[in-house]
């Protein structure tokens, strides 16, 4: 039998022994769903859900533009749904940014007490039920709910707002949930900028916002750009928010699939729909990793 | 008035989280001439950073004012401010690289490009870093660091250079090594320094004038052999260097002299200079000018004692003599190695009268 008998060797199987484990679990319980899913995305639906094992691209088609002829004419419909779940999720992506980014400076200054008792409030949401508290959410802004109330009480509004079930109610539930994602890494980023950097720059001669621009955002955009990727993609899949705060209005891709599977009983077309939802989230990261080693050559080449 | 720099009557309070107040700086005035090296030493604590941040306009003062050229810049904030600073960590902008935080202040301006690459280019080569413009911060040493910071803060030709502790973050060899680069680089540019830290060694060599400040107060004020040969008070002779001290009280005075006893029981008459009869005083005598075992004495304070502690420095030797009824004498003193005192040895030190220096004693 080997044995190990440098310190390295011994290193190198320790290793081993730890890695393998996490690596085989992920193989199975990721890698092998994710390969039945390709699969199933490129096969025809049974009659009673299953799959039937005949190979068929028209999945991809009825949503890109080739469907099946015989039985209907190409619908914009699924790509429609899937630009609606791109800007919802974009949407969710700003305003969490929007709330996260003036917070996660004004937090990061605060003394180390404090500083805890504020991040432990970022998190505390985690301890509850999502549903619980999207359930939680109409009760604020269904019509006669407490925003509603409290509007009209104040004579701000005459008649009730519609919220719930639009758009704006499915981005607010959407904001909320994810709000936690956008400011862990955006405050990571930020508790790392040093503030003598600012009084540099203006020291050089740079105003405030000139200052930010050239020095608080760059040196920011990595949080800013993580916690943007961190949100997009569980929003763009998101099926839980729009169905309890969106009813069946707002339909986002995420229900669609969800239907697709449950409902509709077409797992082949749910799986290429979740294709479609991975390939885009894929191109996105690509798009991203390409730009951050751009910027470190343009960096290196001036 | 011809002062680049005047500061009068500046005062700043902070409070701390305990309630308390700290003056910072407390009724301080100074001035800068042109192409001056002004240091400003002092402990930590001292108000000497409130000092420069005021200047540099990322203070404001609670009274006093500031002004730069004939200029009363208490209202400018920091970015208008005619002054550049080399902060204490350089804080280099690490997203950018060499060349790009060199021209920043240009780039700001919005300076020509053909001029910012022509005068990046001068300021690297000024301050030696020829060819690192492409390199990232990163991959630089603290020296080289340094220097970037330098030429970043030069680059915008500010009318007076703020150094924050800039050398304190460099090791002894190197930081030799940058002050004189800096004092040779402010020959060569000719603007005025104002320089903090809490090196008096730093602060003697490089300077033309050192203030020296404790409790926000300037203790103070003059040249690095003023204050070193005559320095005021206690607190001052203390921080610039090794000492030592005797008590004693002037005994007679006459129109040039004064006659000092001292209480071990020497006396000895120095120029009478502001000195009173009946004043309590104290005796500063530096250590290197300390003769040991002179042949033939005249004049000056004589002590017998023995060897009690030897340093070997290098270029001197440091001996501890105990001297009876006194605090033991710090003496440097260069010999020969064949005369190296020993330990135990009975010796005799000798002060010529110009080495005594006497400070008026308001403690007793």
């Amino acid at each position: 039998m080997w044995k190990p008998n440098s310190l390295a060797q011994r290193r190198k199987l320790m290793l081993f022994g730890l890695l393998t484990p996490p690596t085989i679990f992920l193989a199975i319980f990721f890698i092998v769903p994710l390969g039945i899913m390709i699969v199933y995305s490129f096969l025809e639906p049974g009659l009673y859900g299953g799959v039937v094992w005949t190979f068929s691209d028209l999945n991809y088609g009825r949503i890109l533009g080739w469907a099946d002829s015989k039985y209907e004419k190409f619908d914009p419909v699924y790509l429609g749904i899937m630009l609606t779940s791109v800007r919802l999720a974009g949407l969710t992506v700003l305003s969490t940014l929007f709330i996260c980014y003036p917070a996660a400076f004004w937090i990061s200054r605060m003394n180390e007490e404090k500083k805890n008792i504020f991040l432990f409030l970022i998190t505390l949401p985690f301890f509850v039920s999502l549903v619980v508290r999207l359930f939680a959410w109409v009760l604020i802004l269904r019509p006669t709910g407490f925003l509603n109330q409290a509007l009209t009480g104040m004579g701000l509004v005459n008649a009730p707002l519609e919220i719930i079930y639009t758009d704006l109610a499915v981005i607010i539930g959407m904001t909320y949930v994810f709000i936690p994602f956008m400011f862990l890494p955006l405050y990571a980023s930020v508790e790392k900028l040093d503030m003598s950097l600012i009084e540099a720059s203006a020291d050089l001669g740079a105003t405030k916002l000139q200052t930010f621009r050239r020095v608080i955002l760059p040196a920011t955009l990595p949080g800013i750009v993580g916690g943007s990727i961190i949100v997009f993609i569980p929003a763009l899949g998101n099926f839980i928010v729009p169905s309890i705060l969106g009813g069946a209005k707002v339909l986002m891709i995420g229900n669609l699939i969800e239907q697709q599977f449950l409902s509709a009983r077409n797992w082949p077309f749910g799986a290429a729909l979740g294709m479609m939802v991975m390939g885009s989230v894929l191109f996105l990261l690509i798009y991203y990793v390409k730009l951050l080693s751009r910027e470190d050559q343009t960096a290196e080449a001036n | 008035m011809t002062d680049l720099l005047e500061i009068e009557h500046a005062t700043k309070r902070f409070a701390t989280p305990e309630g308390h107040h700290i003056t910072a700086l407390d009724d301080v005035s100074l001035s800068v001439g042109e192409n001056e090296f002004l240091t400003l030493l002092g402990p930590s604590g001292c108000g000497k950073t409130t000092l420069l941040r005021a200047i540099s306009g990322f203070e404001d003062l609670d009274s006093g004012m500031i002004r730069i050229d004939g200029n009363d810049v208490s209202e400018w904030p920091a970015h208008q401010r005619p002054v550049n600073t080399v902060f204490q960590k350089y804080a280099l902008f690490p997203h950018l690289s060499v060349a790009r935080n060199v021209a920043y202040s240009l780039e700001i301006a919005r300076t020509p490009k053909q001029e910012i690459q022509t005068r990046v280019g001068e300021m690297l080569e000024l301050v030696g870093l020829d060819g690192f413009g492409g390199r990232k911060i990163t991959q630089l040493s603290g020296g080289q660091q340094q220097r970037v910071a330098l030429a970043r803060s030069l680059i915008a030709r500010p009318k007076i250079l703020l150094l924050d502790e800039p050398l304190s973050a460099l090791d002894k060899n190197l930081r030799h090594k940058m002050q004189q680069e800096l004092k040779s680089l402010q020959d060569e540019i000719g603007i005025s320094f104002v320089f903090v830290t809490h090196d008096q060694e730093e602060a003697l060599t490089m300077s033309d004038r050192i203030a020296v400040l404790a409790h926000g107060k300037i203790q103070q004020l003059g040249s690095p052999e003023d204050l070193y040969r005559r320095p005021s008070s206690i607190f001052v002779a203390e921080f610039l260097g090794g000492n030592n001290m005797f008590d004693g009280h002037v005994a007679t005075c006459d129109a040039h002299d004064a006659r000092l006893d001292l209480t071990l029981g020497q006396s000895v008459a120095v120029p009478k200079r502001n000195l009173t009869e009946g004043q309590a005083i104290k005796l500063l005598i530096r250590p290197e000018d300390v003769i040991i075992n002179a042949p033939n004495v005249s004049g000056g304070l004589t002590f017998t004692g023995t060897v009690s502690e030897t340093y070997f420095v290098g270029t001197d030797y440091q001996l501890v003599v105990n001297i009876p009824n006194a605090d033991p004498m710090r003496v440097t003193t260069r010999i020969g190695f064949a005369q190296a005192p020993t330990i135990g040895a009975d010796i005799t030190l000798t002060v010529p009268t110009d080495a005594i220096h006497v400070i008026a004693d308001k403690a007793a």
